[in-house]
């Protein structure tokens, strides 16, 4: 090793190579360049010229420096440069390279990465033998341990396999591993600890007694990043309408600050809240505001700037719309549109709950914000038991009111009612439908104001007693209470003493109705209910860097009522737990984050005495300025033979048609196959087209077959049709083409979507499509297999009932009047649509024969027809056109021939 | 019926027809209109006869001014005092296949283009054409193809014993042989009494040798070789040279009665048409 300043080169020996240079200057200066060859006819006059310029070619003086350039590059390069080269970890023999990889090594781990990169590439030049010690437990769930010993090489591979783990370090076990590490290799070493600088457990000195431990074991150099905050977001407190995150770091000299990112499913920031840590802070509020609708699409929070995995937070259901059960007692007339027990509580909260329906017990077997009975009595029994225990586990219990209740009162009820229940207003009353009186102070509804059109007629009363007035969340304007509260245990019970539907009070048509519902459920205590054993798989895992992934193979389900007091691990990695459910609704997740169970981030203590401390990030490592400089040499050697190819005429001289014929080969190649043939080309004239069937023999025919044809029609009719195109379906605009010719090969494939589209519209819009099975009259044996993949290709197509061409069909008069409509091979049945369809003049869009006609048609270049009609004759080939300008005809004119030219000659033909 | 679809057995008609006899007759064309369009006696194109329209008379033949006197139709004629049978020579060889850019004809096209569509002036007018080394001679406006395709069987050099004696002979070629050699062949065409012209035909290259730098030239169709250290230093030298050379064939011409002169293959060819016919033309 050799330094120069920043530079370093690692063989500097090669650099001897530099002064014999001059020596490469005098042979290109004395030798010169290779000769041009040029044809050239006149060259006797050339012959014998006398000397005119002695001087002979030289190189020129910019090949020269090129070439020099080149040289000296060359030899720079392999004498291994190094641009800002690492000291290596001082001491003697092998190195050991200590790395943080937990959650804390995620914002800046590509510079940790560069700096334990750096320590290696120092140990390959001084040829040391390095081993790694990770201090995260590994993904496998093994325990914490050193590699074995192995080359610099070896080790950077090892290196760049590794990623911050979306767990905490062990620093007590890494001590162990040191331990175990040292008993394997005595004798002298030197360490380097890339190290976050944390204290990872809730309480103990382990990462200090680590720094000890390597400190004792040879010098340590630290390398330790700079000033950075490190930060923990823990999940948010779930309040009535916010979510409140809270961030933990540890303490800073200077005053810094951090946002939290609210994000939906697909990745979208939707909401977000700063927080300032002022100097020395370890926590900051903030809270997120979020209507209730959009805090339902929030599924995680994330730290900005980027904290991995421990700054990101998976929001499961419990924070998100609270689960609400509705059951009424007869469940087959409850959703009855206006009358329905059910029916206003379903629509006042869909928009803002997540409804579940069935029977208590059932609803109760999942987790539960709040539950809704609606006139239905409690028996007693199990399902009692179950719903007491429900509510006194913080369940919030909404009943109405209603017939069966005001017969059979229970106790699970805010207070004791009247048997029978109170009308107002009725045939046989004179009293007058109450209104709402305000609501009081203390009450859930306070605030809402009651609209002056909601009259209640019926309802159940409360017995009077002391605690009525303060059980009383809502009442008439006579004083008797409409709703009524209690609490029980952690949970409440709250009973409207109405029905839920219009039947006792228009309370149910009101906005009101709407506002004290989703006040109930903003009151309930979230989430409640017993989740079982049930093991919950691993979904999906975060990574270090806070970003879902599969989960790994070592990931283990955990018991449904053990997620919140799981504590991230190699076992458990954070990330999504539950099970997976079609549709995706169904799917039951629960989240597991890392930072719930992290304590407070605390700094570790100083580093040991003697260690030399480097700080990470910032600094540029070392760079390997070798392989460029070869790379640039390389460059300028190519730049140099292709000067001299210039130089000696083998390139150059057409280099410009060269150039521009590569192109365009290019072009050609990157073009797919005919689409030479923009839309506006096919535009300009009336044309046929036929469908490409890949098969270049049978394209060759149709076009042929249509160019015969198009000849045909053009001499004897006065129609003017252009060259037929080859048309592929979803690809070229198939509006301008009358006619689609279509040979069906055995092996077609049936069309995809794309394709079976552009026909039916081309169908659709009038166009006619000839299919040509190309085997009738020859039995099986000119194109088998034909038939079979007639149906493959038009099972997609929209083609309407077909029948044999009739008599009277216009395709046999549209021009000439005909019999028979032969092709290449005559006698076989032709299929048209059975219906006449008005949309499009009657006009088939189909026409399906096996007739070959295209070969019938063809016309080569010297004007005969290639291929012999069969049976044959030259009546069947004239046939055979005549067939071809009724088509034409009928697909220019659809029926108008029909009924008109031809009517005398019918009628005349009828008479004899 | 614009965009009609090309009928396409034209091809075997048009087939009949190669390229350079269509473009010769082009070629010829202009020629005879530059010439005819002046109303005005011409030099060489004596008044002969009047005589009847016949049916197959171009009706640009037609004498107007004459035929008003009378009810009749009169074709004017005139006498041209030329050669009966001119002997045409196009070199052949690999040097007069050699072209220096893809964009010009080679020199062996544009001779070709020459010889026919001199012959079809000479055909217009009724003369016949021969071609060395061929036993027969050309006539009639029909037997322009049938010339195009004897072309490659003519004679290697122009010697040929049966041209008659007088008759006139148009030499193509790019004449870069030694100068003694053209001496030679001329000489006994001239010794025959048979009167002509030379035509060099060279690529523009030929003449101003424009390449650069340092330059092995490779003889055509000669084991030949020249290194060129710097061809910008002996272009003065090469073009003196050639000059010279021009100078030794116009003097190989003149010596015989002959005439020279020189074309350029990025020329047109119509000028140098012209200028041949032009030395036809006056007896």
């Amino acid at each position: 090793m050799w330094q120069l300043g920043p530079l370093a080169f690692a063989a500097p020996w090669l650099l001897l190579a530099l002064p014999a240079l001059p020596l490469l200057w005098w042979l290109l200066r004395v030798s010169p360049p290779a000769p041009r060859t040029q044809s050239f006819p006149a060259i006797r006059l050339l012959r014998d010229l006398p000397p005119t310029e002695e001087t002979p070619h030289r190189t020129p003086w910019w090949l020269l420096l090129l070439r020099l350039a080149a040289a000296a590059l060359l030899v720079l390069g392999l004498a291994r440069p190094v641009w800002q080269p690492q000291a290596g970890g001082g001491g003697d023999g092998p190195l050991l390279v200590a790395i943080d990889d937990g959650w804390a090594a995620a914002p800046d781990w590509p510079a940790r990465a560069a700096a334990a990169a750096g320590a290696l590439d120092a140990a390959t030049r001084e040829g040391r033998r390095v081993a790694l010690l990770a201090t995260a437990p590994p993904a496998n769930g093994e325990a914490v341990a050193a590699t074995a010993l192995m080359p610099a090489e070896e080790a950077r591979a090892r290196l760049a396999a590794l990623r911050p783990r979306p767990w905490a370090p062990d620093h007590a076990a890494a001590i162990t591993a040191l331990a175990a590490f040292r008993a394997a290799h005595p004798g002298p070493l030197a360490t380097l600890w890339v190290t976050d600088g944390l204290e990872h457990g809730a309480e103990g000195e382990a990462a200090a007694r680590f720094g000890a431990a390597l400190a004792e074991a040879g010098p340590l150099t630290l390398a330790r990043a700079a000033a950075q905050p490190l930060r923990i977001l823990p999940p948010p407190r779930a309040e009535a309408d916010r979510l409140v995150a809270r961030v933990l770091q540890a303490p800073m000299t200077a005053p810094t600050e951090a946002t939290v990112l609210a994000r939906t499913g697909d990745g979208r920031a939707i909401a977000s809240a700063t927080l300032a840590f002022p100097a020395g802070a370890t926590s900051a509020e903030a809270a997120l505001d979020l209507p209730i609708e959009i805090r339902n699409q929030v599924v995680r929070l994330d730290l900005e700037p980027e904290a991995g995995a421990a700054g990101t937070v998976l929001l499961d259901e419990r924070f998100r719309r609270r689960p609400v059960g509705l059951s009424a007692a007869v469940e087959t007339s409850a959703d009855a549109p206006l009358t329905g027990d059910l029916f206003y509580l379903d629509r006042a909260l869909g928009p803002y709950a997540e409804i579940r329906r069935g029977t208590p017990e059932a609803l109760l077997a999942r987790r539960l914000a709040v539950l809704v009975l609606a006139d239905r009595e409690v028996p007693e029994g199990r399902e009692r038991e179950a719903l007491t225990r429900w509510v006194e586990e913080g369940g919030t219990l909404v009943r109405f009111a209603g017939p069966r209740l005001a017969e059979r009162p229970d106790p699970l009820l805010p207070v004791a009612l009247r048997a029978g229940e109170r009308q107002l207003g009725g045939a046989l009353s004179w009293d007058r439908p109450q209104t709402l009186a305000p609501f009081p102070e203390g009450s859930p509804f306070a605030g809402l104001v009651p609209p002056a059109e909601v009259t209640i007629e019926r309802q159940v009363l409360a017995e009077p007693s002391p605690r009525l007035t303060e059980r009383s969340w809502a009442r008439l304007s006579d004083g008797t209470p409409l709703v009524t509260a209690v609490a029980r245990g952690k949970g409440r019970i709250v009973l409207f003493h109405v029905t839920a539907n219009a039947e006792w009070s228009s309370l149910p048509l009101s906005g009101l109705f709407v506002d004290m519902l989703r006040r109930l459920v903003a009151l309930s205590a979230g989430v409640q209910g017993a989740e079982g054993e049930a093991p919950l798989a691993p979904l999906e895992i975060l990574d270090g860097f806070g970003r879902l992934g599969p989960a790994p193979p070592a990931a283990a389900p955990i018991p449904a009522n053990r997620v919140e007091e799981t504590v991230a691990s190699p076992r458990h990695p954070p990330g999504w737990y539950g099970t997976a459910g079609q549709p995706e609704e169904a799917t039951w997740r629960r989240a597991l984050n890392l930072s719930a169970h992290l304590p407070p981030p605390r700094p570790a203590a100083a580093p040991p005495q003697g260690a030399r401390v480097e700080t990470i990030g910032g600094v540029p490592g070392e760079r390997d300025l070798g392989p460029w400089l070869l790379a640039l040499a390389l460059l300028l050697l190519v730049a140099d033979l292709l000067v001299s190819l210039v130089q000696r005429g083998l390139v150059g001289v057409q280099w410009s048609r060269r150039a521009r014929v590569a192109a365009l080969l290019m072009f050609a190649l990157a073009a797919p196959a005919g689409a030479q043939q923009a839309d506006g080309a096919a535009a300009i004239a009336t044309r046929l087209g036929y469908i490409v069937t890949g098969d270049t023999q049978v394209d060759e025919v149709s076009r042929l077959g249509l160019l015969g044809l198009s000849d045909f029609v053009n001499r004897r009719t006065a129609a003017a049709l252009a060259e037929p195109h080859p048309v592929v379906p979803g690809r070229d605009d198939l509006s301008f083409y009358p006619l689609l010719y279509w040979p069906v090969l055995a092996e077609a494939a049936q069309p995809d979507a794309a394709t079976a589209a552009a026909l039916n519209g081309f169908m659709r819009n009038g166009g006619i499509i000839l299919l040509d099975t190309r085997d009738e009259g020859s039995g099986d044996g000119m194109n088998p297999g034909a038939r079979a993949a007639l149906r493959r290709v038009t099972r997609d197509l929209a083609v309407p009932p077909l029948a044999p061409v009739p008599e009277d069909h216009v395709l046999k008069r549209a021009f000439y009047l005909l019999q028979d409509l032969p092709g290449r091979y005559a006698g076989g049945q032709v299929w048209v649509a059975r219906d006449q369809d008005r949309a499009n003049d009657s006009v088939s869009p189909v026409i399906i024969g096996g007739h070959d006609w295209a070969a019938a048609w063809a016309m080569d270049a010297r004007g005969q027809n290639p291929y012999a009609t069969i049976p044959g004759g030259a009546r069947q080939r004239i046939l055979a056109y005549r067939f071809g300008v009724n088509l034409v005809m009928y697909a220019l004119t659809g029926n108008y021939k029909g009924d008109q030219v031809h009517v005398p000659a019918i009628l005349e033909r009828l008479g004899n | 019926m614009t965009a009609s679809v090309i009928v396409p057995w034209a091809e075997s008609l048009g087939a009949a027809l190669p390229p350079l006899v269509v473009q010769a007759e082009r070629v010829a064309s202009t020629v005879m209109q530059g010439v005819h369009g002046r109303r005005r006696p011409g030099q060489g194109d004596a008044f002969w006869q009047f005589r009847p329209y016949l049916p197959g008379d171009a009706a640009a033949r037609v004498d107007w001014r004459q035929s008003a006197k009378s009810d009749r139709l009169f074709v004017r004629e005139t006498e041209w005092e030329a050669a009966q049978t001119v002997a045409l020579w196009c070199q052949g060889g690999e040097a007069m296949a050699w072209r220096s850019e893809r964009d010009l004809p080679s020199k062996r096209t544009r001779a070709e283009l020459l010889v026919l569509a001199l012959s079809a002036l000479l055909f217009r007018g009724g003369e016949r054409v021969r071609l060395f080394g061929l036993p027969r001679a050309f006539s009639g406006r029909g037997a322009l193809a049938a010339l195009a395709q004897s072309l490659p069987r003519q004679a290697v050099v122009p010697e040929d014993g049966r041209i008659p004696r007088h008759a006139r002979a148009v030499l193509i070629g790019d004449f870069l042989a030694p100068l003694e050699e053209t001496r030679h062949r001329v000489a006994a065409l001239a010794a025959r009494s048979i009167r002509g012209h030379m035509l060099q035909v060279l690529d523009p290259a030929e003449e101003t040798l424009p390449f650069t730098g340092r330059i092995r030239f490779e003889g055509v169709g000669l084991p030949e070789e020249a290194l060129v250290p710097r061809v910008e230093g002996v272009r003065a030298l090469y073009e003196e040279r050639l000059a010279r050379h021009r100078e030794g064939l116009a003097a190989i011409a003149s010596g015989s009665g002959w005439s020279f002169a020189t074309h350029r293959t990025d020329q047109p060819p119509e000028g140098a048409l012209l200028a041949l016919h032009r030395r036809l033309a006056p007896g």
